[in-house]
């Protein structure tokens, strides 16, 4: 376990399982992606009921508007509100495995097509703000881990900090520090390059600070682990045995938390989008709620939950390019 | 119309208190921002209507505009939000232009004939006015834009609420002749007509359904609707063939600016900042934090407007105990002290209003506003007179039961500021005093809907009704709207009131809609039926280089044709 495949199996058994591909494992990992698809759907619809109020009222404007009787008969009828549960579940359920989802109440327009609009610019922001986590955190854990009390506590003391501020506070301080007060950044936002940079940092900072405190526990038990023993033994600088193989080891954890993380970051999205104006899903979802746009919520949930699918897929086929040791191991099993 | 038109953070609830800290901030960090305003004004029933401009108009350039919420559909006729006119008065125009007396000019109407009864309207329409699709506006045009309204697939409510209970119908007598027919006479039908949400649209777009028009509605109006890009702005680009400006319009050709670039930047102090550093020209809602600073600024205008309407005011449910009793009702209006609450929890920025209607609003009178002064005396001897006796801990009651009130407000984002919730507590706490227990009950936005629904299940709710007219007073009390949603939420029943006030509709003789609409707010003032709070107020920010913006006086929409920035 502790030494590198080479010593222990001999170069003959690595070749071979890097690559077979473990179809059995891809097509259940795909109908469990299904299934999970399936319940966050019937979860949304169940919601969908559950949620109070009149849905033809929402429809026509909630609050803001004063709808005669007959308004709310037609609305009621037009959107099949009245026709029996099983039905309405049926048609949702079959619409969604067709891609449809629905009409959007505030807006008249497929949920589809208000997503296909707004989903670029949150994706961007996502991305930019993950990459730029990773940028952060592995530098800091490189320079500080296991380098001595001092730069240790910096780096943990730099990691606690960011894991625990809230993205909305410190999207506030960011912009009022370097938009208001310098002038360094747009104060309107929007999606030109200029305005991406305070919204993906105050995304990456806290993200960063996560990945950090993780990757370091790693590194420093990695530091002291026998593979990196021998790497100093084989005459390795303490740099390359840091950069080569103990960040690798230490990177596992990380990456398995950037599937959640994404998923977190869309969420952050929606307080980000909303501080800086920037258009993107979070935006629209904050605006959905808030009117009881019930098939925009839902439309934006069922892609949340597809990414989170998506992105747990991925990592699993990530792990196993980082890790040597689960390829042989998902070969043997 | 109800709306945000008060500063409001878009953003989650938690928000609130974060802003308070940026201001916070960027008080530490030197920042001019002021604490409170100094000395304010209570500005009266102006603001709006064209005004003559010093300077030569220059042609060119692209104004950037910042704005709070954002529309969802940009077809006024659908739904009917505040949004919605904003906007549409940039691509639209209406038949008639109002005036802030409550009289109208031509607009795409050059001049209208009105039957002695009052049922039939007959407007003779501009020749060689073209929508921005290339199709005529003419008669045909008209009917068709409301044949659309009536639609229930457009799903229309502003519009509808006017129209339902009076329309009969419309027809073309000739190209230029169009007659709408009304079921009972209507007064206020030109300034309603004049309100954006009644724009005309090109019966061509129209004709591809709501869904279609929502995004790309066509009018003949001085900008053409380029793009809308959702969450961030919508593009609007000079109309070089605009012949139809209204009569009061200082520029009668083609805008000046080449283009509007209309921002929706929903947090205050991000807009605020946004006109201060120049990104934008003009903004929308200064906030009232920042309301002092904006008037003693050398570089930036600030025009301020008084919606008319109901205004701002308190909804009490007058159908069920305890407000059931006019004496009870009387006694709140007295120990509110509403009008300081307002001055507190505004600092100074908004006006207080005390009378059924805003001041802003035509056949305004002062001379039933302020019947209620607080009194804590008189609200104590009424209080005696209903019966209902101090208890133990200060609450009285009756029959056993304490004196509660049961006042419900939205917590949907932004639907309740701070400031805003500031003026409820505020009158909580002056209500104390004469012996209610107000419950402040915060409500999700859906949990709202349904309890501010018939049957209604609160005591008191905030709420506000936008409207040109002071006939909207009918809306929100008559027997007719009893059962409707949203409108007559105070549950009145009163046969002299709605007699009044339908002798008012019935009449084009001013003088008599004046005595009518002044006993109509008499009845209501004296009846105690709601807490007038403060008139809807427009809070335009300007930038010094930006020239010639108005703010017309139906629903308060700014007026960029005439406008032009200086290089």
């Amino acid at each position: 376990m502790a030494t590198t495949p080479s010593i222990t199996h001999g170069g003959a058994l690595e070749a071979p399982p890097r690559r077979r591909v473990p179809w059995r494992t891809v097509v259940n990992k795909l109908l469990g992606a299904i299934l999970v698809l399936w319940a966050a759907a019937t979860l949304c619809f169940v919601m969908q009921e559950l949620s109070p109020g009149n849905k033809a009222i929402a429809i026509l404007g909630g609050s803001g508007a004063r709808p005669t009787q007959h308004q709310i008969e037609v609305t009621e009828e037009k959107y099949g509100l009245n026709d029996p549960i099983l039905q309405r579940y049926g048609s949702f359920i079959g619409d969604l495995a067709t891609g449809d989802l629905g009409t959007s109440y505030q807006y008249k327009q497929p949920v589809t097509s208000l997503i296909k609009e707004q989903v670029g610019p949150t994706l961007v922001l996502v991305f930019v703000s993950t990459i730029l986590a990773w940028l952060i955190s592995v530098p800091v854990t490189l320079w500080t881990a296991g380098k001595g009390r001092a730069r240790s506590s910096l780096g943990s003391g730099f990691e606690a900090f960011f894991a625990g501020v809230p993205p909305y506070w410190l999207g506030l301080v960011l912009l009022v520090v370097f938009s208001f007060e310098l002038g360094w950044f747009p104060v309107t936002g929007g999606t030109s390059l200029d305005a991406l940079f305070l919204p993906s940092l105050t995304l990456a900072l806290p993200l960063a600070g996560f990945l950090g405190q993780v990757t370091r526990d790693e590194f420093e038990r990695g530091l002291k682990q026998p593979f990196a023993i021998s790497a100093r033994t084989r005459g390795a600088s303490e740099g390359e045995v840091r950069r080569k193989h103990v960040l690798r080891h230490a990177l596992l954890p990380g990456i398995t938390l950037t599937g959640w993380a994404i998923g977190a970051t869309i969420s952050g999205a929606v307080l980000v989008e909303v501080i800086y104006s920037r258009p993107g899903l979070g935006n629209v979802l904050v605006q959905a709620v808030s009117n009881q746009d019930l098939p925009v919520v839902v439309g934006i949930t069922m892609l949340v939950a597809l990414i989170y699918v998506l992105v747990n897929l991925m990592v699993d086929l990530l792990y196993v390019l980082v890790d040597p040791r689960l390829r042989t191991q998902k070969a043997v099993a | 119309m109800k709306s945000s038109l008060k500063t409001r953070l878009t953003a989650l609830a938690a928000f609130a208190a974060l802003a308070a800290l940026t201001a916070v901030l960027s008080a530490c960090g030197g920042s001019k921002s002021t604490a409170a305003a100094a000395d304010t004004t209570s500005v009266v029933g102006v603001g709006a209507g064209a005004k003559k401009v010093e300077g030569t108009p220059v042609k060119g350039g692209t104004l950037v505009y910042g704005t709070d919420r954002e529309p969802t559909c940009l077809d006024p006729h659908n739904f009917g939000d505040m949004p919605q006119t904003y906007v549409s008065r940039q691509y639209l125009d209406s038949l008639v232009s109002m005036q802030p007396d409550g009289t109208v000019v031509p607009w795409l109407a050059t001049s209208w004939d009105i039957s002695k009864d009052g049922l039939t309207y007959t407007f003779h329409l501009k020749k060689g006015v073209k929508f921005t699709d290339g199709t005529d506006f003419d008669a045909d045009a008209v009917v068709a834009n409301f044949k659309q309204i009536l639609d229930p697939e457009t799903e229309s409510s502003t519009d509808l609420v006017y129209l339902d209970p009076i329309w009969k119908g419309a027809k073309a007598i000739d190209k230029y002749t169009v007659e709408i027919d009304l079921k009972r006479p209507y007064s206020p039908l030109l300034d309603v007509l004049g309100q954006a949400f009644f724009g005309m649209e090109s019966p061509k777009a129209m004709a591809r359904g709501i869904k279609e028009n929502c995004v790309s509605p066509v009018g003949t109006g001085p900008f053409i609707l380029k793009d809308w890009k959702k969450g961030q702005q919508i593009d609007l680009v000079r109309n070089d063939n605009y012949n139809s400006p209204p009569a009061d319009a200082n520029n009668q050709g083609p805008a000046y600016l080449e283009g509007i670039t209309w921002r929706f930047l929903p947090d205050p102090s991000v807009r605020w900042q946004a006109l201060k550093s120049g990104e934008v020209q003009a903004i929308f809602s200064i906030p009232p934090e920042d309301f002092a600073a904006a008037q003693s600024d050398p570089d930036i205008e600030v025009q301020q407007f008084t919606h008319a309407g109901i205004g701002h005011y308190i909804v009490l449910d007058d159908s069920e105990p305890p407000f059931n009793d006019i004496k009870v009702r009387q006694a709140f209006n007295y120990a509110a002290n509403a009008p300081a609450a307002v001055e507190s929890a505004y600092q100074g920025a908004y006006p207080v209003a005390t009378s059924a209607v805003s001041s802003g609003t035509p056949f305004y009178t002062s001379k039933y506003a302020n019947l209620y002064p607080h009194n804590l005396a008189k609200a104590e001897k009424l209080l005696d007179e209903a019966g209902w006796k101090k208890g133990a801990n200060g609450v009285r009651e009756k029959d056993g039961k304490p004196l509660t009130v049961k006042w419900i407000y939205s917590t949907g984002p932004g639907e309740t500021p701070p400031a805003e919730l500031t003026l409820y507590q505020n009158i909580q706490a002056a209500a104390k005093e004469a012996g209610f227990d107000v419950t402040l009950v915060p409500q999700p936005q859906a949990k709202y809907l349904e309890e501010a629904n018939v049957p209604a299940d609160f005591d008191a709710e905030p709420t506000y009704w936008n409207c040109p007219t002071p006939m909207c007073m009918y809306i929100v009390s008559s027997e007719e709207t009893y059962n409707q949603l949203f409108a007559n939420m105070s549950k009145i029943k009163n046969p002299e009131l709605d007699q009044t006030l339908l002798a008012a509709a019935a009449t084009t003789d001013r003088d008599k809609q004046k005595t009518l609409y002044a006993k109509a707010q008499q009845i209501i003032a004296e009846n105690a039926y709601w807490v007038p709070t403060y008139p809807e107020q427009s809070l335009l920010g300007i930038s010094k280089s930006l020239k010639g913006v108005w703010i017309e006086p139906s629903e308060g929409e700014p007026v960029f044709s005439d406008a032009w920035l200086e290089s």
